[in-house]
């Protein structure tokens, strides 16, 4: 029996380890609710203890060589920029000034269209916090599209908070260590994200392909959507906010596996594979800062001063309005008024108007033409019934100058 | 056939290195895997604790101890991965037996044949992986095999440059 196992025990140590390690892969994968196997999200502890081990033994070194390669470049960058240092600070803090008076305005505003979108029931969410992390290291695998920044739990960082560039989405926290943090990116198979075509407003599910290239998987056979088109997040995966962009459609082919499904591939906003600092999203709540709110409490000041004046313009335009003569006498009744005029507009007179020279053709001349001389009907059309009666009740005059209200 | 097959005492011979080297150099193979893909992008076609690991396992011609090393190093690679912790293990676990059973009947002092192992075994690595992913996990992975043979012969080609400079700090009689 002894002869056995030092005979073969080549083989049996290989088959030792290779029995603990299916054990331990049995325990990290489960059959989900439709019957397919899936790796647990969530690691275990155990799991998590060994990932932790080695993120402990390979994140130092990567430090250093990070910290040694930037501080060797940046020396004589910042050598350089020192020599106009005192300057451009003086400069900057006038930029800074200016900006926050600015910035105080718009965070007003963009409360404002919170209250306004809350009133509407949306729920978008907005980026008030973020954490700049710089990259140190990746997974060093193909298959596994996953990097660690230089900021974990003690930075506030959480699982399933996005990560982003200024140019677009990057991907998620997918765990969290004391001081640093995995990031799975939007180009891995196993990644998900809901995106929306900015155009056509087609949604899709983001993922990355064993090239590690981004695709909108499950979209219809959909002619409309053309290479350049843009994409953005579409804010339902409950980790992007919505609207960020994603990137430009670059080609459109159809999905393998199903027909008449398309697969987009795009071209990634954010630079990939070439990412040295991101930002963490650390919160999508409104969260303004001292500053901020100092800001804008000296905003919300100058606006009370500003209804102010409007208000003492307002006093001292009806302080001059009493001064001066007024054409309506608040006291009398609207018949008593002194400018009152009971005859109705434009009245219209009984008779047309005499011509002042009639000859044969005029109205007057036709009806008696044969009785009257001409002279006298000058005269008698000079002054018609309808005209006289009317200046009898001619209108007096407007006076020069009208009373005046009593103070 | 005498060029290939390890039937000379020098061929025979048991590679020794300070304790230090079997501790440092897979350290330094796990961290530049970890560092240098953030340099060279999409064009990291190589697997470092596989060349360490063959290298070793052809070196020591103990099976139990490139088996071993094999596994240690391939659990740390699937530690910073976000896949399941072993999938890389028992595949470089297999590759460390091989290695290690391929020293004893092969001269390993022949540069070209270790580099040509190096890509045959680079591929055995991947298919292994992929078994393990698809067969036993049950797991859906596309796969990329022209990355795979980029990474095989970029792995060739390390093994080329860095097993002579590994040879350097030998223990010799």
């Amino acid at each position: 029996m002894e002869s056995f196992f030092v005979r073969y025990r080549n083989l049996l140590v290989l088959l030792a380890l290779l029995a603990v390690q299916i054990v331990g892969l049995a325990v990290q994968v489960h059959r989900s609710n439709s019957g397919r196997m899936s790796l647990d999200p969530r690691d275990s502890s155990g799991v998590r203890l060994i990932r932790l081990w080695a993120n402990a033994l390979v994140s130092p070194p990567e430090r250093l060589i990070h910290s040694t390669r930037d501080g060797t470049v940046n020396l004589w960058q910042n050598y350089v920029d020192l020599r106009h240092v005192r300057q451009q600070n003086q400069d900057l803090q006038k930029t800074i000034d200016r900006l926050r008076l600015e910035q105080a305005a718009l965070l007003e505003d963009a409360r404002q269209g919170e209250r306004l979108q809350g009133l509407l029931h949306f729920q978008e969410k907005y980026i008030y916090k973020t954490v700049a992390a710089q990259v140190i290291g990746s997974s060093g695998s193909q298959q596994s599209q996953v990097f660690y920044i230089g900021k974990g739990e003690d930075d506030g960082l959480k699982r399933d908070m996005a990560v982003i560039t200024p140019d677009g989405i990057v991907g998620k926290v997918r765990e969290v260590y004391p001081h640093s943090a995995q990031v799975l990116m939007i180009n891995d198979q196993t990644s998900g994200a809901g995106v929306i075509l900015e155009t056509t407003r087609i949604r899709g599910i983001l993922r990355g392909n064993a090239a590690g290239r981004l695709e909108i998987v499950g979209i219809l056979s959909d002619n409309r959507i053309q290479p350049g088109e843009q994409v953005m997040t579409a804010g339902g995966d409950l980790v992007f906010p919505r609207g960020l962009p994603v990137g430009q459609v670059q080609k459109v082919v159809p999905d393998p596996d199903r027909d008449s499904f398309i697969d987009v591939i795009l071209k990634p906003a954010a630079q990939l594979d070439r990412l040295d600092e991101v930002l963490v999203v650390t919160s999508t709540q409104p969260h303004f800062s001292a500053e901020q709110q100092k800001d804008m409490a000296t905003s919300q000041t100058l606006d009370g001063a500003q209804v102010a004046a409007d208000a003492a313009q307002k006093k001292a335009s009806e302080v001059r309005e009493e001064r001066l003569p007024g054409l309506v006498e608040p006291n009398l009744p609207p018949e008593q008024q002194p400018l009152h005029d009971s005859t109705p507009p434009n009245p219209i007179p009984a008779q047309p108007p005499a011509p002042l020279h009639p000859d044969a053709f005029s109205p007057a001349a036709e009806a008696g033409s044969d009785t009257a001389a001409p002279a006298q009907q000058g005269t008698q059309q000079a002054a018609p019934p309808g005209q006289a009666k009317a200046g009898a009740k001619t209108p007096k005059p407007h006076p020069a100058t009208p009373p005046r209200r009593k103070p | 056939m005498s060029v290939l097959s390890a039937n000379s005492r020098h061929s025979l011979e048991i590679h020794r290195f300070p304790i230090l080297m079997y501790a440092l150099v897979p350290l330094i193979s796990l961290v530049l895997q970890a560092w240098l893909p953030r340099v060279l992008g999409r064009f990291a076609w190589f697997d470092l604790p596989l060349v360490v690991t063959v290298y070793f396992a052809l070196g020591r011609r103990s099976p139990i101890q490139g088996t071993l090393m094999g596994g240690a190093l391939g659990i740390f690679e699937d530690a910073l991965t976000h896949h399941a912790i072993g999938i890389n293990g028992i595949a470089k676990t297999v590759v460390g037996f091989l290695a290690a059973s391929m020293g004893v009947w092969v001269d390993v002092e022949n540069r070209p044949l270790r580099v040509v192992l190096i890509f045959l075994l680079s591929l055995v690595s991947s298919g292994l992986y992929l078994f393990v992913y698809r067969v036993l996990l049950g797991l859906n992975l596309d796969t990329n095999w022209l990355a795979e043979l980029y990474k095989a012969v970029g792995n060739s080609v390390i093994a080329a440059v860095a097993f002579p400079l590994l040879d350097r700090f030998q223990i010799r009689d």
